[in-house]
C-alpha cells in the first residue's frame, strides 16, 4: 500500500493503482471519459487531468500516472477546472449536440460533464463531422459524429472480447473509429463496444427510441441462458424489458456480457407469449380455464409410475425441487429429468465416481488464477462466451497458456499462444487417456496419487493407450499428446475446462472420468487455479444436478422415458419447459413417443414444436417475472426477484407445481423462500443459505472431493468411406431453443446452417448459402450450407438450436453421426 | 354613526360602477380578446410540412400533471420522430412547462380556451389534433 494526498485527505491505495484509482478508491471523484474498470489505461481524454505537487504543478492524467509514495495530487484547482472545460469545448466543437435525438442523453458522460463544467458556449469554431452512419446490422448503430475518441469500444473489443472489429483509423483531426477498410460492422455483436461507449456513438438497435434512459426502472437479475451466472441489469418500462443496462461493478464479469445475455432479452415481453391455458378438444388446442387444465393435469398425474416428467434446467431450484417433491411425494413417480439424461451424466456419472461429488471442482474465477488452461472443443467459447472473455483476458493480460483439445478450430485457438490439436471427432476419451499413459510413463505423477483408490487399475488398464496407437486412431501425432500432457503436468497450476450440453453428446461421464483422471494423477485439484470446470448448458443445469431432478433409485433416464412413452408404458408425461422435439436426439422418435402418450402436459413460455402437440399446454413465467435461485456452473447460487409483473393469465412453475400438490392432497410450501429454506437443509453444500445471505453477488456452494481414478472407456467411431462425420453443437448467438424467441440473436442468426471445409466444399462444389440435403441413418434435412476455413477435411458442423429445419432429424445420440451431403 | 351612512355608501358604489366599461362579457356573442402570453390549448409547431417534434421525451418527463404521452418512431431515414404524440387536456394543468423544455421550438400554447366537450375521449388530443393549423 502506497499513502498519498488528494486534495487534503490522507489515504492510501494498492501499490500498482493510478491516481484515478486511488482516488475512486476513497471515494473522491475525478472525471472521465474514457476508463472502464476492466481495460487498461490508456489516457486518451484529458479530463482526468490532476495537479500533482511533485511534478512542479504540471497537469498530468490521473488515469496513466501510477501513484507513489506521499505524492501530493489535487484534482479540482481553478486551474484544471479551466482546463477541463477547455476539454470539453473542444470535443463539443465537432460534436452534433443531438441530444434530443440521441439515445444516450440522460446516461451520456460528456453530457453530464457538459451540465457540470457548465460549458454554456464555445469559443472556438469548426465544422462538424459527416461521417456516414452504419445501419448495416441490425443491432449495433454506429454513428462516428458522436464520437469523442476514447477509444473504450475498440480496446475493450481487442482486450476482453478478442475480436478486433473496431479500432482507430486515419490521423490526426480525420482520426474516426472504424471497421476493415471502412467497412460495416460485422462482428459476434456481443455489444461491449456499445456498453461502454460514453457517448451515442454505438448503439443497440433494438432498443432504439424505445425509452428515455431516465425513465426506465432498473431492477438487477441474473441472465436466463447459459451456465455462466452472468447478472443483469434490466432496464423496464411500462411493465416490459426494454433493454439490458451496463453496470460496470456488476458481478464477477464486471457487467461483461455476451450478444445473448445483451441482445437476447425479448422473448420476456414476446407477443408469441402463452396468454391462456389450453386444452385439445376435438383435436384442436382451446383456450380454457386454469382450474379446468388443472384438474385435468392432476387427473392424469394419479398414475405411479406411469407418470414421467422433463424439465428444463431453466427453472429456478425451488421449481425443480417442488417438481421432483410433486413426482416422488404425490404422484409416486421415480421417472423424472431434465437434458435428455445425457447431457448432465458428466456430473452425475462422471464427477461423482471420479471426484465423489456432482459438481466441478473449480471455479470461473480459477480461471484467472491458473497458469495453463487446457479447453476440450473450442466450443466452449460458444456455449458459455463470457467464460471465454475470462480465457481471453487470461492469454492476453496474465500470459496464461492455452491448450485446445477440438475436433474444429475455432476463435479460441486464434488467441495469442493459443494451440490446438485438432483430433478426429469422437477420440476424446482415447487422447485423454493417451495423456495420462504419458503422464504415467514420464513419472510426472504427483505423489500424491498413488494413494488415491484405483491407481494400480487405471495404470494396468492404460496400457493399450500409448500415444502411439491414440496417435494413429485420433489422427494428431504421438509427439503432441506427449508435449500437451507434459505441459499440463508441468503447469503449476492447471485447469480443465470442457462444455457439456444436449449438443454434446461426447461428453458424457467417461469424458468427465477422462479429465478428472488428468486431474488426479497430476495433484491438480482442489488448489486455487486448479481443478476441472464442466460448463454446465444452461442457467440452472448445475441446480438441476443439486436438486437431484434426474433419473436415480432405478427412475428411467430422459431419453429412457421417451422409449417408455412409444412402447406405452408412459401414459402421462409432464414437460416443464423442455422442448425435446427439437433438442433431444432422433426427431421421428421423439414425435412418435410424444403423440403416443395418452396425455401430455407442457408448461412453456410459448407454443414451442413439442406444446403443439401437448393435450394441455399451461402457460409459464420467465425468469424475469418469478422469485427463486439459480446455480451457476461453478456453484454460485444466486436469487433472482422478479423485475417485471407477471400477467393475469401465468403461473410460475412454482404456482403450477404447488396448486398439483394442493389438488393431489399434499401440502405445498407457502413460497419459494420456504421452498429454498428446505433445500438449503438438504442438500449438500447449501448449508446456511437463504434469500437474505446470497445478497446481490450470490455465494459459492463449497464443493468437497474425494478423488477415485477410473478408466473412461472410449469407444472408437468407425468411418465409412465416402462420408463426412457430423458434429453438432452450440453456435454463439444461441441458447437451448429458447435463444428462437429472442429478436436480437435471430436477427444475427436466424436459422441452422452445415459448416463445411474449403477442400470438402470444393469437392463437392457446394458455395457459400447453397442449400445442401444431408442424409443419415436415421434421416435428411436441408440445411444451408457455410464454408468456412476451421473445419477440417471431413468434418461438418450444424447447431442444434432450431425447429425450422431441426437437426435431430438426421442425429440420434451419437457423437459423431456419418453424413452424406448433396446438392 | 347613523345607520343610513354604510347604506348610502354602498350606494355610491354601486351608482358608480353603473357608469364605468363592465367587466364581464357578452359571451358567446362577444369574445374576449387573449394576451399573446396566454396559455391555452397546445398546438405541434410545423416545419417544411413536418412537426418539429424530434420526440425527445423531455415534455412528458418534465410535465407535472403528467398528461403528455410521448411514443418515437424510426422514420426511413432513421430520423426520430414522435409517431405517438398525445395530450389529456382534462389532466393539464397549462403550466406551460412542455413549451419551456422543448429543445426544439417544436411546441407552443395558443390563445385557444374553448376546450368543453362531450365525451372523455375527446379530450385525448391526438398529433393529428394538435398539429398546428395553417
Amino acid at each position: 500500500m502506497v499513502n498519498l494526498t488528494i486534495d487534503d485527505n490522507q489515504v492510501t491505495a494498492p501499490k500498482s493503482s493510478t491516481i484515478y484509482e486511488a482516488a475512486k478508491l476513497n471515494g473522491i471523484k475525478i472525471p472521465i471519459l474514457c476508463h472502464d474498470n476492466k481495460l487498461k489505461p490508456f489516457g486518451a481524454c484529458r479530463m482526468c487531468l490532476v495537479e500533482v505537487e511533485q511534478m512542479k504543478g504540471r497537469q498530468i492524467p490521473a488515469c496513466t500516472t501510477p501513484v507513489t509514495e506521499g505524492m501530493i495530487v489535487r484534482t479540482a484547482t481553478p486551474d484544471i477546472v479551466k482546463a477541463r472545460k477547455m476539454v470539453l469545448e473542444l470535443l463539443l466543437l465537432n460534436h452534433p449536440i443531438d441530444c434530443p435525438v440521441c439515445d444516450k442523453a440522460g446516461d451520456c458522460d460528456l453530457q453530464n460533464l457538459t451540465y457540470e463544467y457548465k460549458v454554456n458556449a464555445n469559443r472556438f469554431t469548426d465544422e462538424k463531422f459527416h461521417h456516414k452512419i452504419d445501419y448495416n446490422n441490425p443491432l449495433i448503430e454506429r454513428d462516428m459524429n458522436r464520437c469523442v475518441l476514447c477509444g473504450k469500444c475498440a480496446r475493450i473489443c481487442d482486450e476482453i472480447v478478442s475480436f478486433g472489429a473496431l479500432t482507430f483509423i486515419d490521423r490526426g483531426i480525420e482520426t474516426k473509429i472504424g471497421c476493415e477498410f471502412e467497412d460495416a460492422l460485422n462482428c459476434e455483436f456481443c455489444g461491449s463496444c456499445v456498453s461502454v461507449c460514453p457517448v451515442g456513438s454505438l448503439l443497440a438497435r433494438p432498443f432504439k427510441f424505445k425509452a428515455r434512459f431516465w425513465s426506465l426502472t432498473k431492477r438487477k437479475s441474473v441472465c436466463g441462458y447459459c451456465g455462466t451466472g452472468c447478472n443483469l441489469t434490466l432496464g423496464i418500462k411500462d411493465n416490459k424489458v426494454l433493454t439490458t443496462l451496463y453496470d460496470e461493478n456488476q458481478g464477477f464479469h464486471k457487467g461483461q456480457l455476451c450478444v445473448r445475455g445483451r441482445f437476447g432479452y425479448q422473448f420476456i415481453n414476446s407477443n408469441k407469449r402463452l396468454t391462456a391455458p389450453m386444452l385439445r378438444k376435438e383435436g384442436r388446442l382451446t383456450e380454457s380455464t386454469w382450474e379446468e387444465a388443472l384438474q385435468i393435469v392432476a387427473d392424469h398425474l394419479k398414475g405411479g409410475n406411469s407418470v414421467a416428467a422433463l424439465a428444463t434446467p431453466r427453472l429456478t431450484n425451488e421449481e425443480l425441487a417442488l417438481f421432483k417433491k410433486m413426482m416422488v411425494e404425490n404422484v409416486g413417480s421415480k421417472n423424472f429429468d431434465h437434458s435428455a439424461g445425457y447431457a448432465h451424466s458428466a456430473l452425475t456419472e462422471g464427477f461423482v465416481r471420479s471426484f465423489g461429488t456432482s459438481a466441478s471442482p473449480a471455479s470461473i474465477l480459477d480461471i484467472q488464477k491458473s497458469d495453463l488452461l487446457l479447453v476440450i472443443k473450442t466450443d466452449a467459447y460458444e456455449t458459455h462466451p463470457v467464460i471465454g472473455f475470462e480465457i481471453n483476458m487470461g492469454v492476453k493480460n496474465r500470459d496464461i497458456k492455452l491448450n485446445i483439445l477440438s475436433d474444429k478450430r475455432g476463435k479460441l485457438s486464434k488467441l495469442p499462444g493459443a494451440k490446438t490439436l485438432v483430433h478426429r471427432p469422437g477420440s476424446e476419451v482415447a487422447i485423454l487417456n493417451a495423456m495420462a499413459k504419458s503422464i504415467l510413463d514420464d513419472k510426472l505423477v504427483d505423489a500424491s496419487a498413488a494413494s488415491v483408490p484405483g491407481f494400480a487399475e487405471l495404470v494396468k488398464e492404460l496400457a493399450a493407450f500409448t500415444p502411439e496407437a491414440v496417435a494413429a486412431q485420433s489422427g494428431l501425432k504421438a509427439a503432441d499428446i506427449k508435449q500437451l500432457a507434459g505441459s499440463y503436468a508441468a503447469a503449476e497450476k492447471a485447469l480443465i475446462l470442457f462444455p457439456i450440453g444436449q449438443a454434446y453428446a461426447g461428453h458424457n461421464a467417461e469424458l468427465a472420468s477422462a479429465v478428472a483422471n488428468l486431474a488426479i494423477l497430476t495433484g491438480k485439484f482442489d488448489k486455487e487455479g486448479c481443478g476441472v470446470l464442466c460448463m454446465a448448458e444452461k442457467n440452472n443445469s448445475q441446480g438441476a444436478v443439486d436438486m437431484g431432478f434426474y433419473a436415480q433409485n432405478g427412475g428411467m433416464d430422459g431419453l429412457r422415458i421417451i422409449d417408455a412413452c412409444a412402447a406405452g408404458a408412459v401414459k402421462t408425461l409432464f414437460i416443464a419447459g423442455e422442448n425435446p422435439l427439437i433438442s433431444y436426439p432422433n426427431h421421428t422418435k421423439v414425435k412418435a413417443a410424444l403423440g403416443a402418450v395418452e396425455c401430455l402436459i407442457v408448461a412453456d413460455l410459448f407454443l414451442t414444436e413439442t406444446a403443439a402437440m401437448a393435450d394441455v399446454v399451461l402457460p409459464a413465467c420467465s425468469f424475469a417475472e418469478k422469485e427463486g435461485t439459480f446455480t451457476s456452473t461453478d456453484r454460485r447460487v444466486q436469487h433472482i426477484e422478479p423485475a417485471i409483473r407477471k400477467s393475469a393469465q401465468c403461473k410460475s412453475d412454482f404456482e403450477i407445481f404447488s396448486a398439483l400438490i394442493t389438488k393431489l392432497g399434499g401440502t405445498p410450501p407457502a413460497n419459494p423462500a420456504a421452498q429454498f429454506a428446505e433445500i438449503s437443509a438438504a442438500t449438500p453444500g447449501y448449508a446456511g443459505m437463504s434469500y437474505l445471505s446470497l445478497g446481490s453477488e450470490g455465494v459459492f456452494a463449497p464443493v468437497a472431493v474425494t478423488p477415485a481414478l477410473v478408466l473412461p472407456k472410449s469407444a472408437a467411431v468407425v468411418a465409412e468411406e465416402g462420408s463426412l462425420s457430423l458434429v453438432i453443437g452450440s453456435v454463439l448467438y444461441h441458447s437451448g431453443t429458447l435463444s428462437q424467441y429472442g429478436e436480437g440473436p435471430m436477427h444475427v442468426c436466424p436459422e441452422g446452417y452445415l459448416e463445411i471445409s474449403r477442400k470438402d466444399a470444393l469437392l463437392k462444389n457446394i458455395t457459400d448459402n447453397d442449400p445442401v440435403t444431408v442424409t443419415s441413418s436415421a434421416g435428411s434435412v436441408k440445411l444451408k450450407a457455410k464454408v468456412t476455413s476451421r473445419m477440417p477435411d471431413g468434418v461438418v458442423f450444424a447447431p442444434y438450436h432450431f425447429g425450422a429445419a431441426p437437426v435431430n432429424t438426421i442425429w440420434s445420440g451419437a457423437a459423431v453421426t456419418m453424413v452424406t451431403l448433396a446438392k | 354613526m347613523n345607520p343610513i351612512t354604510p347604506i348610502i355608501n354602498g350606494m355610491k358604489i354601486t351608482l358608480k360602477h353603473m357608469f364605468m366599461k363592465p367587466v364581464t362579457l357578452q359571451y358567446p356573442t362577444e369574445r374576449p380578446k387573449v394576451a399573446a402570453r396566454f396559455r391555452g390549448l397546445h398546438a405541434l409547431n410545423v416545419s417544411h410540412d413536418k412537426a418539429k417534434c424530434v420526440a425527445c421525451y423531455l415534455c412528458p418527463t418534465v410535465c407535472p400533471a403528467k398528461c403528455i404521452t410521448v411514443e418515437a418512431g424510426e422514420d426511413a431515414n432513421h430520423d426520430k420522430f414522435a409517431a405517438v404524440y398525445e395530450i389529456d387536456i382534462l389532466r393539464c394543468i397549462f403550466c406551460g412547462y412542455c413549451v419551456e423544455a422543448c429543445p426544439v421550438d417544436a411546441i407552443r400554447m395558443t390563445g385557444e380556451f374553448e376546450l368543453a366537450n362531450y365525451s372523455r375521449k375527446d379530450f385525448v388530443y391526438s398529433k393529428d389534433r394538435l398539429l398546428e393549423k395553417k
